[in-house]
């Protein structure tokens, strides 16, 4: 995983240097720019961390060989549901939400209880019925 | 986690845990927006830090910050259980070796829920000393870092209970509810640290 892993790593070194000249070039009274350059930072150092703290624990995957196959790919990559329609309800639910902020507060009670709904439901989507696992 | 290696030839990093990790990034983006707000009132407002930052219980906010860093240590415990695909206690509750992954959580929910209550009864503490969220820019941000990050814990809170909740619904203890319960960690501990720039930006550095 060697070219993910180096790819974040260039984004964070890029942000933690551009984000230091940001601050001396405006002479550290500007935080904005400085904060969320030095956490763009951080956003691709999380990534590069955790992707080789992961590949540490793996083998190579065919695609790291250059000499792999498709064919090697295959096997289990998680699991997935085949359709769901709880995200919609979710997304209804937040809109009603966002709605009671913008209209009226007690939209969000209802916004909220249809929010546990929701959530409820794509959580224990696939711990139930026949399907579950 | 790695993804079950007996269920395919190819060992491959767990998408789940991949996809967490990538949104969080995007959760730090986020923060870095409070924290901008916080850095660019406090510079062009020193006064008014002067003279509400003193107003703080520091030591109050230490011990609640030291409890939400210990149900991370809980919460870790929790997952290593997990990945062993240990659900549940085998011993009695009072044998913690013997504790399961759903033991664990319910430890750390309790310490998160601390924190959270905490944090509350500060509030309660400020605006009866009348400041309040609309009183000046301190509070407005204090507020606003402190509130958003409550809402994150909140939200954790309530991962845990939707994960708690789902080891009663199998009799097997899968790899994809050892990987809920594994993402909602990195979850807690993403929220925990955080909390700990925040506590430093907003206690410990002062005026």
């Amino acid at each position: 995983m060697k070219p993910e892993i180096q790819m974040f790593n260039i984004i964070a070194g890029f942000f933690l240097v551009v984000g230091v000249i940001y601050g001396v070039v405006t002479d550290w009274t500007e935080w904005v720019g400085v904060i969320a350059l030095i956490l763009c930072a951080g956003l691709g150092a999380m990534i590069g961390f955790y992707l080789w703290m992961v590949a540490r624990k793996l083998p190579l995957r065919p695609e790291d060989d250059l000499d792999g196959e498709i064919e090697q790919q295959a096997g289990y990559y998680g699991a997935f549901t085949p359709y769901s329609w709880w995200p919609l309800w979710l997304g209804i639910a937040s809109a009603l939400i966002f709605l009671g902020t913008a209209v009226a507060w007690w939209i969000i009670a209802f916004g909220a209880l249809f929010g546990v709904f929701a959530v409820v439901g794509w959580v224990y989507e696939s711990f139930h019925g026949e399907h579950a696992r | 986690m790695p993804s079950d290696p007996v269920m395919g030839p190819v060992t491959r990093p767990n998408m789940v845990s991949v996809g967490t990790i990538v949104w969080l990034s995007s959760e730090l983006m986020f923060f870095a927006g409070l924290f901008a707000i916080f850095f660019t009132l406090r510079a062009m407002r020193p006064d008014l830090w002067a003279e509400r930052v003193p107003m703080l219980d520091v030591p109050y906010a230490a011990i609640n910050t030291l409890i939400l860093v210990i149900s991370s240590v809980w919460c870790q415990l929790g997952v290593m259980k997990a990945e062993a695909l240990q659900p549940s206690r085998t011993g009695s509750l009072l044998q913690v070796g013997k504790w399961g992954m759903r033991e664990w959580y319910v430890l750390t929910y309790i310490f998160g829920a601390v924190f959270v209550s905490g944090q509350v009864a500060e509030y309660a503490k400020l605006v009866s000393e009348g400041i309040t969220m609309s009183a000046d820019a301190w509070s407005s941000v204090f507020y606003l870092t402190t509130g958003l990050h409550g809402i994150h814990v909140t939200a954790g809170l309530i991962a845990f209970l939707l994960i708690i909740g789902r080891t009663f619904t199998t009799r097997h203890y899968s790899h994809a509810q050892a990987t809920g319960a594994v993402v909602t960690s990195y979850y807690w501990h993403f929220v925990d640290v955080v909390w700990i720039a925040l506590f430093a930006s907003i206690y410990l550095l002062g005026a």
